[in-house]
């Protein structure tokens, strides 16, 4: 049995009180907690009140996100996937491009030039092959950067994980994967995916450093995530992280997990493990936070979502021509023919 | 617009190549002229790849630009999304057209949607290679003509040299094309047709397909090797008096469909060639173009000839029955006259 790496207990005493990194980096990773959280619960009401689309929430994973992208560095890469939203908004996503991404507004879509984040990607696991390229082509180019990935416990068992774990593994690329093991693939658990104990074993096949982390302890999340970067920019090449973490929320907008497994499993992490009140049971602990400044941040990020609620309802509508745009940089005539086609749609719908 | 033959430019020496030598001197130039560059696949370095394609190439431009690597088709074309997003322009090679579909997730998934789904922040402007088509005595997937996945993927170009001339401009061209290109390289080309080919830099334009014969009573519409056979079955006909104007198409996406009409306006009948099944196959793309934009001009039903709806057989000694023969084109010649 590996030891599962933890610098936080459940109820917030320290563990490894020489891990402990400076305060204003923990209150840094703590208000994207707070934040993410906030967002991810609020998006879930726009969706069920129809005003967003299909959307993944990352509810309870907020550690494990928001831990890992924070040990990355300017020139860094991430590869998301559909639940990695919370770790693409703490990496700066500006916020009412993600509530316009899930809502299908093609501005939206749009990643911003500042943002090295490579698209969400919705199919499992294509984006480990992608995050493997990036890694070769950075450390081809000479560059000290390195990228990141997210994957459920789910996608482990699709051949573009080994696809993209082992080409990083042998090609010595700067690649931090990371498995975010929720415990469910909807409502698939962990046991039916593989017959290993733990799923970070496979690091040993691919030659790589592999970790067992608390996905709940935000400080073990953050530290190993910096030690795996750390090994990448210096050269030595990819890491596998696996991070225990629950799935607080439903799969997505359209699920009931009642359907598949017990409130009281689920109630049980939420009372016992939720990894927003341990870091900040923590920070009290600590002297380091209090009451009056949890106040003053849930007013500071319900006035960002408001805002940035504003800015989404009264962005220009989606514009039909961007149904055609992007295809192609140079547009086979067929695509040029169709552009044709769209502009007698409009008109008919008009 | 049909073009005949395009210059070079700058004029330059001319030396005689096999098709595959032509492909390997377009990559050559395409390393040297670009340090974006990078070759990379199952054996393409040290051997130079099963039918030797990029011979020579690691020896001269380093290990750091042409490279073996894990055996992968997802692998391969996964991250070769991941290296453009770098800025890298990768020339990826499958070892057999067979193999694509191991790794044909990425191809439709990303490879072709990268840019729509970024809007225009991540491009793909790579390269995919591979061998295809029948006609040797090799093992299953190793005989395939799998263009139709391809040319239903919105995104994706997809370019079929059948000269070495053309091979080597269609090379340059893809690899400096801002989108993914494919290049279909016919096994039984590689090395049954040779020509003088200049030893500069030149390109042949993606989207112009190429007057292999000039006539007026029958088109026959073709791509690849069967650019070869329609060439047989026409000057078969010619001897008996009927003028074929044959077209090899050269690049399916993006389609010269003014060279089309132009030819079918003129005879008024076609028959339409593929190595690849018959159903769903390009074929018929090519002949609903030619019934929504030309069915006034036509003398007769448009006839395909193509391979059998089964896999390609492994039944190698029989297998000319399956993959059209110049017999069968002639055939099918003689029934759109008589119609």
């Amino acid at each position: 049995m590996a030891e599962m790496f933890q610098i936080l207990a459940p109820d917030g005493t320290v563990n490894k009180p020489e891990l402990v990194p400076a305060f204003d980096k923990i209150e840094a990773m703590y208000r994207q907690m707070v934040r993410t959280r906030y967002l991810d619960d609020r998006f879930m009401v726009l969706a069920k009140k129809n005003q967003m689309g299909t959307y993944a929430q990352f509810g309870g994973q907020e550690a494990s996100q928001v831990g890992s992208v924070m040990a990355l560095q300017p020139g860094d890469y991430i590869a998301p996937m559909y639940r990695s939203t919370g770790a693409c908004i703490a990496y700066g996503w500006d916020l009412h491009l993600v509530i316009m991404y899930w809502r299908g507004h093609p501005e939206g879509w749009r990643i911003p030039p500042h943002l090295n984040m490579l698209p969400i990607i919705i199919d499992i696991a294509a984006q480990f092959p992608h995050a493997a390229g990036v890694a070769m082509g950075l450390k081809m180019a000479g560059k000290k950067n390195v990228v990141m990935s997210w994957i459920g416990e789910g996608g482990t068992s699709q051949g573009d994980f080994h696809a993209g774990v082992n080409w990083a593994a042998a090609t010595e690329s700067p690649a931090i994967f990371v498995i975010e093991n929720n415990g469910w693939a909807i409502s698939v658990p962990r046991a039916v995916q593989s017959k290993a104990d733990f799923l970070m074993r496979r690091a040993e096949g691919y030659g790589i450093p592999g970790y067992l982390v608390d996905g709940n302890d935000l400080l073990a999340v953050h530290h190993i995530a910096s030690k795996a970067a750390e090994h990448a920019r210096a050269g030595n090449g990819a890491s596998l992280i696996e991070q225990i973490t629950y799935r607080m929320r439903p799969h997505t907008t359209g699920d009931d997990p009642k359907a598949y497994r017990t409130d009281a499993e689920t109630q049980d992490w939420i009372d016992n493990r939720d990894p927003i009140d341990r870091i900040r049971k923590f920070l009290i602990l600590e002297k380091q936070w209090d009451a009056e400044r949890e106040v003053a941040l849930k007013t500071e990020v319900e006035k960002e979502f408001a805002e940035a609620l504003e800015k989404a309802d009264t962005y220009t509508k989606p514009d039909p021509a961007a149904l055609l745009e992007y295809a192609m940089v140079n547009p086979a005539p067929h695509l040029i023919e169709q552009q044709q086609v769209l502009a007698d749609r409009i008109r008919m719908v008009k | 617009m049909t073009q005949l033959a395009e210059k070079p430019n700058p004029i330059s020496e001319k030396k005689v190549m096999t098709l595959a030598a032509a492909l390997t001197d377009g990559m050559d130039i395409a390393l040297e002229r670009d340090e974006k560059v990078v070759m990379y696949g199952e054996d393409v370095g040290v051997m130079g790849g099963v039918f030797r394609v990029t011979t020579g190439l690691q020896g001269k431009h380093g290990k750091h630009r042409v490279f073996d690597t894990p055996l992968t088709e997802e692998g391969i074309l996964g991250t070769a999304v991941g290296m453009c997003a770098v800025g890298w322009k990768p020339v990826v090679e499958l070892q057999f057209g067979g193999f694509l579909y191991a790794g044909l997730d990425q191809v439709i998934s990303h490879v072709s949607r990268y840019r729509y789904r970024s809007r225009g922040r991540w491009n793909t402007p790579m390269v995919i290679r591979f061998p295809y088509g029948g006609g040797l005595n090799l093992l299953e997937q190793h005989h395939d003509s799998p263009e139709t996945y391809l040319t239903h993927t919105p995104g994706i170009k997809v370019v079929f040299p059948t000269t070495p001339y053309d091979a080597k401009g269609l090379m340059l061209a893809a690899i400096e094309d801002p989108d993914p290109v494919v290049i279909f390289e016919n096994i039984k080309l590689y090395r049954s047709v040779k020509e003088e080919v200049p030893t500069g830099y030149y390109t042949v334009p993606l989207g112009k397909a190429r007057k292999v014969m000039d006539g007026s009573d029958v088109t026959l519409i073709t791509w690849g090797a069967m650019v070869t056979q329609c060439e047989a079955a026409a000057k078969a006909a010619l001897e008996a008096g009927i003028s074929c104007d044959v077209l090899d198409l050269r690049t399916l996406v993006p389609l010269d469909l003014e060279a089309i009409l132009e030819s079918v306006e003129k005879t008024g009948r076609v028959v339409i060639v593929h190595e690849a099944n018959l159903t769903s196959g390009f074929g018929g793309e090519i002949a609903a173009l030619i019934a929504e934009k030309a069915l006034f001009s036509l003398e007769a039903p448009i006839l395909r000839v193509a391979g059998f709806d089964t896999m390609h057989s492994p039944f190698n000694p029989i297998n000319h029955f399956h993959r059209p023969e110049p017999a069968y084109i002639a055939d099918a010649i003689r029934k759109v006259l008589e119609a």
